[in-house]
């Protein structure tokens, strides 16, 4: 019997699943967590490029989220500017950060590399939880209500549902098909090698700083594409370590350095997120214990709860599977199909 | 001269690795570096390939002063080098790993795609195979065929034959031979005799950071001041009778 088999029907299938998800789950709740998990792959994605690609783990992208979550929100307030017209602003403000950051940072390599990206993201924060022009640390308000759909102000969550999803569709289009031409195969040379990438003439410097560039330019995007969805952006939720710290788990979850990974990564941790959130509470909550007399309190939250989370992950990646769950894919398929035809 | 490399040193804080080196190659020859552990051999190979930048003196390629350019200028002006222990890029497969050496001169990735089949096939590596799963002569293998596909004119191999079994060692020595029959100029570092005997008709001996003697295979091993940087002194007569260093 001929086998019917076609590299495309996992991504269709993915795709058409993407294109319903809203469709069946219709509540604002589970929207409101696909919209969620959308901007996690989204940003997660943006990341993988540097971090997963080229295997330069920057821990402070959020300093390009926050940028670009802040671009928009500040030409609304100075001057009017639709929020649509301040994404591409805060994307080549990125950009140029990348430069200013990477032509130093791309000297030191392996962890200089990533405490020189968390020294510069706090820096950042910590200056624009003091400059009053960027509203300190109260933060922007976009508008209140759109004046016309480039204010990217809707009370649906359906429209963000979608204007996610094509971008995020064209982010994947662009990793895949940077992971196809030469730039991808010295990315992935210089993840495995830097030394041997230069002796076959691979610009390592360069192809490093390009990266870095693209990536902070779709990270600037998820940053607006936030700040367009919450209408609000404050110094920690632009710029907070923990921004950063899931762009890193969620690929590194999936899979840094694949296609489908960051996907992936985000359809298990946003869930978890929101399943810790509803079942302990997204504020202060906790109890008190009387252990022979003993009194102690436990006080937490379900955002308090993230941090165990990521940490959690982090100690189970490291352990048991560095590439990630597709790399675990890759390894068991073969032998879950194997023994599925040998029965 | 392909290559004239004169007075190269290289210096770590008060220790001369390098000291005052030179270096003059033909277009077309198999030359061979040979010397006991820490003689300055490596050391030498990384400041001919870019990889380490000489404290002194002049390295010369084609006409073109390549003594402080980087490794991808030396790349790209023609000078290519495998490592002692192989740098395979892991998770890409054999015909990816030479991709990334083809793309250096053929941009486009079906031009690269088609030329690194071509150097898979001389080298005779299966193309699909995963980087990860090679043994020690696919690896090796594998370092001469990702060199071969930025097609340069000067090969330099760092012990690229080491660790082979005697079997593996014949196949090696005779894909270096092909690849020199395509006219690739070769500089080979190796301790392996039989290697540096089969193949070369020059030899460089180093040690303490300087060239002891140089010449054909048959006179270097017989030179008296090469037997006493590999044997030490007083074992002279007893090299003699054997012939080797």
């Amino acid at each position: 019997m001929k086998r019917f088999y076609s590299p495309w029907i996992g991504p269709c299938l993915l795709a058409a699943g993407l294109l319903l998800y809203p469709i069946i789950f219709s509540s604002p709740f589970y929207r409101d967590i696909g919209v969620t998990f959308l901007l996690a792959a989204i940003s997660a994605s943006a990341w993988n490029i540097v971090g997963g690609y080229a295997g330069q783990v920057s821990v402070g992208h959020s300093m390009f989220f926050g940028l670009g979550a802040y671009t928009p929100l500040l030409l609304y307030t100075l001057w009017g500017w639709p929020l649509i017209a301040g994404i591409p602003v805060g994307m080549l403000l990125s950009v140029a950060l990348s430069v200013v950051i990477g032509l130093p940072t791309f000297r030191l390599s392996g962890h200089y590399f990533s405490m020189a990206t968390i020294a510069v993201a706090e820096l950042i924060r910590i200056y624009f939880g003091t400059w009053t022009l960027v509203g300190a640390a109260i933060g922007l308000q976009g508008p209140a209500t759109g004046r016309g759909w480039w204010d990217l102000t809707f009370r649906s969550e359906l429209p963000y549902y979608y204007m996610f999803l094509g971008v995020l569709t064209f982010v994947l289009y662009v990793t895949f098909a940077v992971e196809r031409r030469r730039f991808g195969f010295y990315l992935r040379s210089i993840k495995a090698s830097e030394r041997a990438a230069r002796s076959l003439g691979v610009p390592v410097r360069q192809t490093k700083l390009q990266a870095l560039a693209l990536s902070a330019a779709f990270t600037s995007a998820a940053g607006s594409l936030y700040a367009a969805k919450t209408g609000f952006i404050d110094p920690d939720s632009g710029f907070g370590i923990l921004v950063s710290v899931q762009m890193v788990i969620v690929a590194a979850l999936g899979g840094a350095g694949t296609l489908f990974g960051p996907l992936l990564g985000a359809a298990i941790l946003i869930p978890l997120q929101a399943a810790t959130n509803t079942w302990f509470g997204g504020s202060d909550s906790g109890f008190t214990l009387n252990i022979f007399g003993v009194i102690v309190s436990f006080h937490g939250s379900g955002a308090a709860l993230t941090f165990i989370l990521y940490g959690g992950i982090i100690v189970l990646i490291a352990r048991f599977e560095p590439g990630g769950l597709c790399e675990l894919w890759r390894r068991l398929a073969p032998r879950l199909w194997k023994s599925a035809h040998a029965a | 001269m392909l290559l004239e490399a004169s007075k190269v040193s290289k210096a770590f804080g008060d220790f001369w690795a390098v000291a005052g080196a030179d270096l003059n190659v033909g277009e077309g020859e198999i030359i061979g570096l040979i010397g006991p552990n820490g003689a300055g051999k490596s050391t030498f190979f990384n400041c001919l390939a870019g990889d380490t930048l000489p404290t002194g003196g002049r390295i010369v390629f084609d006409g073109k002063d390549l003594t402080r350019a980087s490794p991808e200028a030396h790349a790209r002006a023609g000078i290519g080098r495998t490592f002692q222990v192989p740098m395979t890029f892991e998770d890409m497969s054999v015909l990816d790993n030479v991709m990334v050496g083809a793309f250096l001169r053929h941009p486009h990735r079906d031009d690269a795609r088609e030329h690194a089949r071509r150097i898979v096939e001389l080298t005779g590596l299966r193309p699909d195979q995963p980087g990860r799963s090679l043994g020690t002569p696919g690896r090796k293998r594998l370092g001469i065929a990702r060199v071969l596909a930025t097609e340069p004119r000067l090969l330099l191999l760092d012990e690229a034959l080491a660790g082979l079994t005697p079997t593996e060692l014949q196949e090696a020595i005779a894909l270096v031979r092909r690849v020199h029959e395509t006219g690739v100029t070769i500089v080979i570092v190796e301790h392996i005799m039989e290697v540096i005997m089969t193949l070369t008709r020059r030899v460089l001996v180093f040690n303490q950071g300087h060239v002891i003697a140089s010449g054909t295979p048959e006179t270097v091993v017989r030179d008296e001041a090469v037997i006493e940087a590999y044997l030490g002194r007083g074992t002279r007569s007893q090299s003699r009778a054997s012939g080797n260093p």
